[in-house]
């Protein structure tokens, strides 16, 4: 069976795919839907849904066109997610291949420190760290990164370890292969299948974590995000609930959508037999 | 008819006598009010918060009390003189005073308080000492403070939390942070420190003693602490709380809450202090040190806009640097109206190139949040290309004093009086790194360093008036800081906790006055 | 014993991962910006250079960095975790002030999450080709890709604001002066929204994991002697089935810990929840150093002991480790 057809035999996946397709489509949309940037303060605030054209989802305490953020936050959440948790693997990957491959003491080392960042718990890291590099993309990006990475570790190096007695690595030192090239060459382009999978499920938390952080007010003030939106709404609830429902929904369905896609592909990458689904 | 007559002549009379009924004050009841943030301490003038400033203000009492148009009022001072050439000022203090221990109040405790106690521990005191050459009791009721030269704002330093009357008895020869008696404040005022609970209430209890006849009218004041805005509010309408002073509440619930049955707002009380609100612009470098583009941000401003959507409407867009509860307003001058034509001129004019600025709004909660984005929007579209930087206190504290901004947003406290806390912005010898309430935005002229200083111990009142009129013309037009607003802060309360206000301080030694219609 | 030995090891562990946690914490908060001094001096509304330099001494900025250090690190060893600057309350007596609410909170969340979480999860197992089985699954997939934030403000908007059932914010009505039963009663229905906000996410997990782990464990071979031996299917799914399906479930349990914690932080917040979450959150907005390292510390502590405990938990209930095979 193909890849695809392996990955659309899952029901849920091709859910997923769609919404996400539809997101990222939102994304795109944006700046031709509204071109104005979200902040433009257009209106009367709290206007209502529906209460007048080119405002489907009302305004909020300033006036500002919520639509219009909800499209634009689009853009914002995927490339935070994206850009976070190839930052996190970038960090995660090659530490989890170094203490499985050579295992003994760099092993034993590396394992206390990832252990370390696992025990502390990790949303109070990320305040932290964002708010001791004041609140910006960058620092967002690389908190979320830093708190995320232990997973990561932990699976490359499981899969490292099964895989480094194989025969086709026996091989390969016989002929003389260095480390690094046996790591990078031969065993690393077989650990990308779960690797792929984790890293979907890792955009789903990135984006979960972004917002959590925006909506405590840690987000970046020139960005306007969807945890940012639900959070300036925070205090207004009584009197403008859609301004929190929207986005939230908004969120809601793309980490799903990413959950759905994660799984799908962990039935095409990793076909197991005989699972009762 | 008879009847008639008969019903409408007791109809009259009832409410004849109910009307002169309402003004007689109830004695007796407790009111339940908040406090927010939890004060550090209540030793007054050890610590100078805010919500210190607010609570110990009914346990401790100053000289002098304000009306709301600062006209000072006798409290622990009876009486008091100032001496033709405006440099000796003689108080007359009031007798059968007594601290809430049972000793009492003399004139030696005047002396220790502004002397040595406040001397050591409260710079706003130390700023007014400066002037003051000795300060004598010279029997146990007089007390007489002596001048190197005639500084107009003295009279109005004598509110509670500047001099306040602390016990020497207690105090004296001991290290006064770690004095016992911290835990367990001793004033003069119309209420006794009861109970603390922290995080919870500061329970404040009626001075049987006290030395006005008949106050206070009210048993107690409890002072609960709910670190929550949204909670606070709940508790407001569930009338669990009494009294919402200003701060508590979230201006966007302020509009909802001030509707309710049995709910009164008053904006007054706040005259002592004046709150202000304005924009630092750096004069050292970039963009900011042009003073076209200074004006170009002022006209580009749509200071109205914020006031209604963000302040309910409340408070007041100023015309210039001083307030309109500040003594010697000149109003001659030409408002910065919201002109973003006039701003695009004006950086035309100067050959504004776009070069990015940062905004570094108040780190003191959403409004102020929502202020610099909308403050980010004006100077857009004008064509002021800006970006903010999110910071919290301690970052906004640091980069202020590091002089490492371009614009940001603060307020400060005027206090009435031109020389206690306009001066203190636009004075040359007021330019030190390490602060974010002096001269943090780089200012140097100097004639208005002349004016200034001349104004302060200027005399008589029309001598200082002709010096502030000048300064306020040649400050009009430099724009060496951008005036946002003049903040209402509104006090909520049920509406039959009668005589809240009396005060240019409310709430804070409000309650003296204070009696429930219930 | 075995027990003995292996909490222990455990401990020991524990006390050099803490004490490392205390010098990351440290070196961390260093690297922020602002002058604890300066904020506090700001607050007071005016303060010139003595005031600034009293404040150093009273709370001992000025020394070298080494010097701070080790006055921290000796200073926790004898459970004093400094001064809160700005609440001028020792750290600990803070903490432990506030900690009975976050333990009450996430203690109640984490048994409504297991307990809800293996039961559904259970139930989709049992019903594994069924629509309801599949129903279960996807509604534990919609919690576990909810914002915990959002359903916790969504909630307030329904059972609060609109439907006006349940309190919105508090640990207990402010003023009403409830005693005794009557306080037990209004706490409890002041903790209904937060902790099950608090627990949606963490029961989807366990939904999850418990389906995967009873269908897993009903294909292993004990199971299949059961039924040979002719037991009753539903003895076999409880006796033997749901018991060793327990044991990863109790591992991911401590797993949680940490996430448990992390999303206190956001639930106190929403909900006004006073506890350390909460209390974490203020003391950063106030760079009050001490008060947040105080917590931090906590909080990791408890992920310890909360992770020492489950561990204890599973070797009880793990019948090889009962029969002294390792």
């Amino acid at each position: 069976m193909s890849f695809f057809a392996r990955f659309a035999q899952n029901r849920g996946a091709l859910v997923g795919l769609i919404i996400l397709l539809l997101i990222i489509a939102m994304a795109i949309l944006a700046p031709l839907l509204f071109p104005e940037s979200p902040w433009r303060m257009v209106q009367r605030p709290f206007l209502p849904p529906l209460s007048q054209d080119g405002f489907p989802l009302g305004t909020d305490t300033m006036g500002r066109n919520v639509a219009s953020g909800l499209m634009h936050g689009a853009w914002v959440s995927l490339l935070i997610g994206l850009v976070s948790t190839s930052v996190a693997l970038l960090i995660g990957v090659p530490l989890g291949a170094i203490a499985g491959y050579y295992g003994g003491i760099i092993d034993d080392v590396l394992m206390r420190f990832t252990e370390f960042f696992q025990t502390i718990p990790n949303f109070a890291l990320a305040i932290v760290l964002v708010a001791i590099m004041q609140p910006s993309i960058t620092s967002i990006v690389l908190a979320i990164a830093i708190v995320s990475w232990p997973p990561v570790a932990r699976l490359v190096r499981a899969e490292f370890m099964s895989l480094r007695n194989r025969e086709y690595v026996e091989a390969a030192r016989l002929v003389g292969q260095s480390n690094s090239t046996i790591i990078l060459r031969q065993i690393l382009p077989n650990t990308l299948s779960p690797i792929i999978v984790l890293a979907s499920l890792m955009v789903a938390t990135a984006i979960l974590l972004e917002s959590a952080l925006s909506f405590l007010g840690l987000g970046d003030p020139n960005v306007m995000s969807w945890g940012y939106m639900i959070g300036a709404a925070r205090t207004v609830i009584r009197q403008a609930w859609w301004l929190s429902f929207f986005p939230g929904v908004a969120i809601l369905l793309t980490v799903l959508a990413l959950n759905l896609v994660g799984e799908g592909l962990d039935d095409a990458l990793n076909p197991k037999l005989s699972r009762e689904r | 008819m008879k009847k008639p007559l008969a019903l409408a002549i007791s109809a009259a009379a009832l409410a004849f006598t109910s009307a002169a009924m309402a003004d007689d004050p109830k004695e007796g009841g407790v009111v339940n009010t908040i406090i927010q943030p939890e004060p550090p301490g209540l030793v007054l003038g050890m610590i100078q918060n805010a919500p210190t400033r607010t609570v110990a203000g009914n346990i401790y009492e100053g000289l002098l009390r304000y009306t709301t148009d600062l006209e000072p009022m006798p409290q622990l001072a009876e009486s008091w003189e100032v001496s033709e050439d405006g440099r000796t000022y003689t108080f007359h203090l009031r007798e059968g005073v007594t601290w809430h221990d049972g000793e009492a109040f003399t004139a030696d405790d005047v002396v220790f308080s502004a002397d040595v106690f406040h001397r050591e521990l409260n710079p706003s005191a130390r700023a007014v000492l400066q002037h003051v050459e000795s300060i004598e009791a010279t029997d146990d009721h007089t007390v007489v403070f002596t001048l190197t030269q005639p500084f107009g704002p003295f009279l109005l330093s004598f509110e509670a939390g500047t001099f306040t009357m602390v016990p020497e008895h207690l105090y004296a020869g001991t290290d006064f942070r770690d004095n016992e008696h911290n835990d367990h404040p001793i004033g003069t005022g119309p209420f006794k420190f009861s109970n603390w609970e922290r995080g919870t209430v500061i329970e404040l209890v009626k001075n049987e003693e006290y030395y006005e006849e008949g106050l206070p009218y009210l048993d107690g004041v409890n002072w609960h602490i709910i670190p929550d805005g949204a909670s606070r509010a709940v508790a407001f309408e569930n009338e669990t709380i009494d009294v919402l002073p200003s701060g508590t509440v979230e201006n966007f619930d302020i509009p909802r809450l001030a509707e309710m049955d049995n709910v009164c707002m008053t904006e007054e009380g706040h005259e002592y202090f004046s709150p202000f609100a304005m924009l630092w612009m750096n004069n050292r470098e970039g963009p900011t040190a042009d003073k076209r583009f200074r004006q170009a941000v002022m006209y580009a401003m749509d200071r109205e806009f914020a006031k209604d959507v963000l302040w309910n409407g409340l408070g007041n867009v100023p015309l210039s640097a001083f307030g309109s509860n500040a003594r010697f307003q000149n109003d001659d001058l030409e408002p910065y109206d919201h002109n973003p034509e006039r701003a695009r001129e004006l950086l035309d004019e100067m050959g504004y190139d776009g070069e990015e600025i940062t905004i570094l709004p108040l780190p003191y909660g959403e409004t102020w949040t929502r202020w610099a984005e909308a403050v980010q929007q004006n100077l857009r579209e004008v064509g002021i290309n800006v970006e903010t930087q999110a910071t919290d206190v301690g970052g906004w504290n640091q980069r202020l004093g590091d002089w490492d901004y371009d614009l940001a947003f603060t307020y400060l406290y005027q206090y009435g009086d031109p020389a206690l806390g306009i001066s203190r912005t636009y004075l040359s010898d007021n330019i030190a790194k390490g602060s974010p309430w002096n001269n943090v935005e780089g200012y140097e002229n100097e004639r208005v360093d002349e004016l200034f200083n001349e104004a302060a111990t200027a005399f008589p009142d029309e001598e200082r008036e002709k010096l502030y009129r000048e300064v306020q013309e040649i400050l009009h037009e430099d724009v060496p800081v951008g005036w946002l607003m003049e903040l209402g802060f509104p006090t909520l309360y049920r509406c039959d906790v009668q005589n809240l206000v009396t005060s240019g301080v409310g709430v804070n030694d409000g309650f003296k006055d204070a009696w429930l219609d219930r | 014993m075995v027990y003995a030995r292996l909490i222990l090891m455990r401990l020991f562990k524990a006390v050099i991962v803490l004490f490392l946690i205390v010098i990351f914490n440290f070196l961390l908060i260093q690297l922020a910006p602002g002058d604890p001094a300066a904020i506090l001096a700001g607050e007071a509304g005016a303060a010139d250079q003595e005031f600034l330099n009293q404040l150093r001494e009273r709370f001992g900025l000025d020394q070298p960095m080494y010097v701070q250090l080790w006055r921290y690190v000796s200073g926790i060893a004898m459970l004093d975790f400094g001064y809160s600057y700005r609440l001028g309350v020792p750290v600990f007596d803070l903490i432990m002030d506030r900690l009975p609410a976050t333990l009450l909170l996430t203690g109640t969340a984490f048994v409504l999450s297991l307990v809800l979480g293996i039961v559904a999860g259970s139930m989709a197992a049992a019903r594994v080709k069924k629509p309801s089985g599949s129903l279960i699954m996807a509604l534990a997939l919609v919690f576990y890709a909810t914002p915990l934030f959002w359903v916790a403000l969504m909630s307030v908007v329904v059972f609060s604001v609109y439907l006006g059932w349940l309190p919105a914010y508090g640990l207990y009505t402010v003023g009403a002066g409830h005693t005794g039963f009557a306080l037990v009663l209004d706490v409890a229905k002041h903790l209904v929204l937060p902790a099950t906000t608090l627990a949606l996410f963490f029961m989807a997990i366990y939904t999850r994991m418990t389906r995967t782990s009873m269908l897993d464990a009903a294909q292993q071979d004990y199971v299949k002697t059961a039924r040979a031996k002719g037991l009753k299917p539903s003895i076999i799914q409880r006796r033997h089935v749901l018991r060793n399906a327990l044991l990863p479930i109790i591992t991911l349990a401590g797993l949680q810990a940490g996430q448990m914690v992390g999303g206190a932080i956001l639930t106190e917040t929403v909900f006004a929840w006073p506890g350390i979450g909460r209390l974490m959150f203020e003391a950063l907005q106030q760079r009050d150093y001490n008060l947040l390292l105080g917590i931090f510390f906590f909080s990791a502590a408890l992920v310890i002991v909360f992770n020492i405990i489950t561990d204890l938990v599973y070797s009880l209930a793990d019948p090889r480790i009962k029969k002294g095979a390792a």
